[in-house]
């Protein structure tokens, strides 16, 4: 009994903790529409900033309050900085590339905290009172945890009374439906919006240095409480302040009674979760469907100027004699080169004419090393079979899981595959049995006519090249063309007998089987299958290659695949700091080029050559 | 109290407005007429700073506010609205109106919730009423009554008439005719002859982006080849 | 090869939002080569009589009857397969398209290539596309983007989607909306000989009362979800009630 209200406290003072964070991202989102990936990078800096501060204030309850507020302010005045320095210039481009931005933001800040800070995890000196307990029962309870449960409702109170019963919050509800009559109206939206993200900022660091006496202050932060924020956020509602609330005790309250029952599924549940609210309400718990976002018309395709096919077929003839001017080492490079393109590509496919964008498109290329890594072991197959087990099986689970994804829209669909992927993850993870976890599988070796680093770089060209222009074919086919119609207006699809869900399935399945074929490439390439290759930060990198290269052409994923590994590679040669310059060349490239390199290319063409 | 001169403004490289110049005096309304993409509702646009005009002037109450913020210019006293009424669908009618309140103006008899439900009964009777469970008539009234709230010298309205009832169009057509009476300019962008011009002082025509036609309401009523030529009505009719 | 009786048959059709009535027990019939007006005013549940009736919106109750056959409930998919086209009030096109492939992918629904060709879709039923763009007037747009049409061009790109699958009956919702005057006229007079040459029904919602009274056989008026009058041009003008709820005195209009 007494252990059954401790746990339930500790899910209290978790779903806190996660309301704190969430409801911040929620605000900002419900008022700029954008997708902050940097609100873990805010979250990190308020633990970091407050152990600065609360290290050097006397450690008293007194103390601790002064430096929680001063992180706070300070956090907000970075939360403005931010918003006027960068996103103030991302509010018109699309919001996938204002996601690219603030993910720009991610990379820098976790340099910089570790510039000023170092590696090490900082823990704060836990003076009597920050360590003292209540009993209930005979069972402890921090008591600091409780001043965290009750911090749960006068946040949201006070927010809640904000929104509803002050002016400024009427303008930005306003404002989250319509920005530009809000403006016509006389209100300086941005102003306006410069505000809320200093709310939410604050709201971030309040979180953050309420983490330090539970935990410490890490380089991980950002990234963990990013999602969670995401999955509280999106199983809410996006932009929803109750929805967040209602999220926020349902995870909370789950993670801590889930561990007390299936220990081994701790990673996943929360995922599971999301997947079920996202399965059952496509628009969170109180969420509202989001009216168009404002992307913008989809431009015009036509079919690649002759110029443009010339050139890829001058750079394929170059690819095909690499192995007679290039040395072992380039030649392996190129060839995760030429499977990153085919992951970009396959990404490009669902995400560019289908309009479904994945933040878990990693989860393909995993299930598909994997297949080719069991099929290795456990049927002793040869590599032609294991290679084809690898799209088969991305394709199987892809077709099974799509079929809710297809019913969703926008970030809703994003996070249900970031579900599944981190579904998978954790399987890959936690399933060591199975898997090995965390150690992996060895040993998943090439065929002999394939194992020196020519006779694999060969098969992993003709493998990419085939693939890719197969998907590019596709899109000239009715299939193709339906798939963009259901993209540019699904009323209009079905109004001419289009089955736009039945075809958004058929381009999902499509895509998880190429992601699959690459993530088979790629084991029978590295010998060996890790749970990494399912992790976020993968499919991150799928994201990225695709964003800079451009959505619109078949040639942006190619492009952005071989800008992002080249990049990577050299920066991480040539600086520790390379985090630093990556995401400053990702903010660079999302306000010079907006429609991608491929787009820039176009746009400059188009010029040179009038008409 | 507005004047416009030498208006040209853009979407992207395709040229919109060229040399567009009008004027409209307190009290007077001005009725924009012309087809479909001639260029009304960008004019309208540019001079609430929605559209950032490339050249050009606007001058509004004594300030050059060509290529100034939208909210500056609201704030000079210039309302305006939009064609697709854009009420704020999760707010209530009350909560509508107060988006729109600016202090009040020299020489404007403050507008209030109470006096905009006399001119708009329909919305005195369901001020807790949210914007999107509204008839497209009744978001038309909002919306105007919510730009009224800023208490505005001049009035941009931007197809008030269309989609709506021909009952509506009567009584939308009352309250800009109440707005004139209390000295507020109206510019007014019209599809529906009739209802323009039943309203309006004087009008200008606009073809392709550029004025082809100004003078008052009643020499446009009377010439048939204008009409006909620049609007051709009366061919369907 | 005509069914006898009428292509379009509405019995006692009901829809409630969240305990209100947009539409309470409207019935009615439409015949080929009949254009029929629904007007009323804003609010009044034609919006969402129209999207029962394709598709958009399952009826609560009440019977929706094509050519004889029950269809109401059905997805938009199935009721167009059974030859009914429509246009929407905000129009719908493919945006990343040109104006003939958007005529083109229509076609290739219409005849079941959607799944079964390889071929790339810009080279699949071109002449036929031509053929349909040719009477509402956009041949020479055909190779634009649909995305950059001004608004009357893209009610013409919609009605020659909306006629590629020859219909049997096409709905109209608000299609001169945001049009100018003269080409309201000019397109409802496409409309009428269209529907006269082909024999296809036409139900349309309209507010300009000189296209209404100008062009349709036969109007219903529709208040609060339920049909008040139903009648000729004459009829519907003279109706009191009509005149109390919707038409006004008539002085900002031209219908005289």
């Amino acid at each position: 009994m007494d252990a059954l209200a401790v746990s339930l406290l500790t899910g209290l003072a978790d779903a806190a903790s996660l309301f704190l964070v969430a409801s911040g991202l929620t605000v900002i989102f419900g008022v700029t529409r954008v997708v902050n990936f940097a609100h873990g990078s805010l979250y990190l800096l308020g633990a970091y900033i407050g152990w600065s501060l609360l290290t050097r204030l006397p450690h008293s309850p007194l103390g601790f309050l002064l430096g929680a507020l001063a992180t706070i302010i300070a956090l907000a005045v970075i939360g403005m900085a931010l918003e006027m320095a960068l996103l103030r210039r991302v509010y018109r481009v699309p919001e996938l590339f204002q996601l690219l931005a603030t993910f720009g933001v991610v990379l820098m800040v976790q340099d910089i905290a570790q510039y000023f800070w170092g590696a090490e995890d900082l823990t704060l000196p836990r003076p009597p009172w920050l360590r003292a307990f209540v009993l209930i029962g005979n069972q402890r309870f921090p008591r600091f945890d409780l001043v965290i449960i009750i911090l749960f409702p006068l946040v949201f109170g006070v927010l809640w009374l904000l929104f509803r019963r002050t002016r400024w919050g009427r303008l930005v509800r306003a404002a989250t439906e319509d920005r530009e009559m809000v403006a016509a109206l006389g209100v300086d939206q941005r102003r306006l919006f410069t505000s809320v993200f200093a709310l939410g900022a604050g709201l971030a660091g309040l979180g953050g240095v309420l983490a330090l006496p539970d935990a410490s202050a890490n380089l991980q932060m950002d990234l963990s409480s990013v999602t969670d924020a995401f999955v509280v956020v999106v199983v809410g509602g996006l932009g929803s302040l109750p929805g967040a609330a209602l999220a926020s005790l349902l995870i909370g309250l789950l993670q801590s009674f889930g561990i007390m029952l299936i220990p081994r599924a701790t990673l996943a549940l929360v995922f599971v979760v999301m997947a079920v609210v996202l399965i059952l309400r496509p628009n969170g718990l109180l969420g509202r469907p989001i009216s168009g976002s404002g992307g913008g018309t989809p431009a015009l395709v036509r079919p690649a100027p002759m110029a443009l096919r010339a050139a890829g077929g001058a750079a394929l003839c170059a690819a095909l004699l690499a192995p007679f001017y290039l040395g072992d080492y380039a030649l392996a490079i190129a060839t995760e080169m030429l499977i990153a393109m085919l992951f970009a590509a396959s990404l490009h496919f669902m995400m560019g004419p289908g309009g479904m964008a994945s933040f878990g498109h990693a989860a393909w290329f995993g299930i598909g090393a994997y297949a080719s890594a069991f099929a290795a072991h456990l049927l002793a197959a040869p590599m032609p079979l294991g290679l084809a087990l690898a799209p088969l099986a991305a394709g199987v689970l892809a077709v099974a899981f799509g079929a809710f994804v297809v019913r969703l829209s926008g970030v809703y669909l994003a996070m249900l595959t970031l579900a599944f992927a981190e579904i998978a993850w954790a399987i890959a993870f936690q399933w060591v049995d199975l898997t090995g976890g965390d150690n992996g599988i060895l040993g998943v070796w090439p065929a002999p006519w394939a194992a020196g680093p020519r006779g694999f770089y060969w098969l992993a060209l003709g493998v990419t090249v085939g693939g890719t222009l197969a998907l590019r074919h596709l899109l000239a086919t009715p299939f193709g063309y339906s798939l963009r119609g259901a993209r540019d207006s699904r009323l209009r699809a079905e109004a001419i007998g289009i089955p736009a869900a039945r075809i958004q399935l058929a381009a999902f399945t499509l895509a998880g089987a190429a992601a699959g074929l690459a993530g088979g490439l790629y084991a029978y390439a590295k010998g060996s299958v890790f749970p990494t290759y399912i992790s976020l930060g993968h499919s991150v990198d799928a994201l990225l290659m695709v964003l800079l290269g451009g959505v619109a052409t078949m040639s942006g994923p190619i492009l952005g695949a071989l800008a992002y590994t080249g990049l990577y590679d050299l920066l991480l040669a040539a600086t520790s700091l390379w985090r630093l310059v990556l995401g400053a060349a990702i903010i660079v490239l999302v306000l010079a080029f907006p429609e991608g390199i491929a787009g820039a290319i176009l746009r400059l063409w188009t010029r040179l050559r009038p008409a | 109290m507005l004047e416009v001169a030498g208006l040209c403004s853009f979407y992207g490289r395709a040229q919109i407005l060229r040399d567009i110049a009008l004027d409209c005096a307190a009290g007077e309304v001005l009725v924009l007429l012309g087809r479909n993409g001639a260029g009304k509702s960008t004019t309208l646009k540019s001079l609430i700073g929605l559209v950032r005009p490339q050249a050009g002037s606007i001058r509004f109450a004594g300030a050059e506010i060509a290529g100034a913020e939208p909210h500056r210019i609201a704030r000079l006293g210039l309302g305006y609205v939009p064609e697709e009424r854009r009420i704020f669908t999760t707010l209530t009618v009350a909560e509508n109106l107060d988006i729109g309140r600016q202090p009040p103006r020299p020489g404007i008899r403050p507008w209030t919730p109470a006096r905009l439900y006399e001119v708009f009964p329909n919305l005195g009777a369901m001020p807790a009423r949210i914007g999107g469970r509204m008839s497209g008539g009744e978001q038309q009234m909002l919306a105007i009554a919510r730009t009224l709230m800023g208490n505005p010298r001049l009035i941009l309205l931007d197809e008030p008439s269309e989609g709506l009832a021909p009952l509506i169009v009567e009584q939308m057509a009352g309250a800009i005719a109440a707005l004139k009476r209390e000295g507020v300019g109206v510019v007014l962008a019209e599809q529906n002859l009739y209802f323009a011009l039943g309203l309006a002082d004087r009008a200008v025509v606009i073809e392709k982006g550029a004025v082809v036609w100004q003078g008052s309401a009643a020499a446009l009523a009377h010439d048939e080849a204008t009409r006909q030529r620049f609007l051709a009505v009366g061919a369907a009719s | 090869m005509k069914s006898p009786g009428p292509v379009l048959l509405v019995e006692n059709l009901h829809k409630s939002f969240g305990g209100v009535a947009a539409v309470a027990g409207v019935s009615f019939a439409l015949d080929a080569g009949e254009m029929l007006a629904l007007i009323g005013p804003n609010g009044a549940g034609k919006s969402t009589c129209f999207n029962m009736l394709s598709g958009q919106i399952r009826p609560d109750s009440g019977a929706v009857m094509l050519n004889g056959e029950a269809v109401g409930g059905m997805a938009p998919r199935a009721i167009w397969r059974r030859g009914v086209g429509r246009t929407f009030q905000i129009t719908a096109t493919f945006a990343s398209m040109t104006v003939r492939e958007n005529v083109q992918m229509a076609l290739i629904s219409h005849h079941h290539r959607l799944w079964r060709s390889l071929r790339p879709a810009r080279r699949l039923f071109v002449a036929e596309a031509e053929a349909l763009l040719g009477p509402v007037g956009m041949a020479e747009q055909a190779e634009r983007a649909a995305g950059e049409l001004a608004y009357g061009d893209l009610k013409r790109l919609e009605l020659a989607i909306a006629l590629a699958h020859a219909p049997r009956l096409l709905l109209m919702d608000e299609p001169t909306a945001g049009m100018a005057p003269a080409e309201r006229g000019g397109l409802m007079a496409l409309a009428r000989r269209l529907a006269n040459a082909r024999d296809i029904a036409v139900l349309f919602t309209e507010h300009d009362m000189d296209v209404v009274f100008g062009i349709a056989d036969r109007i219903l008026v529709l208040d609060r979800g339920r049909l008040i009058a139903e009648g000729s041009g004459a009829e519907i003008r003279a109706d009191p009630r009509v005149r109390a709820i919707y038409l006004g005195s008539g002085e900002t209009s031209g219908g005289h």
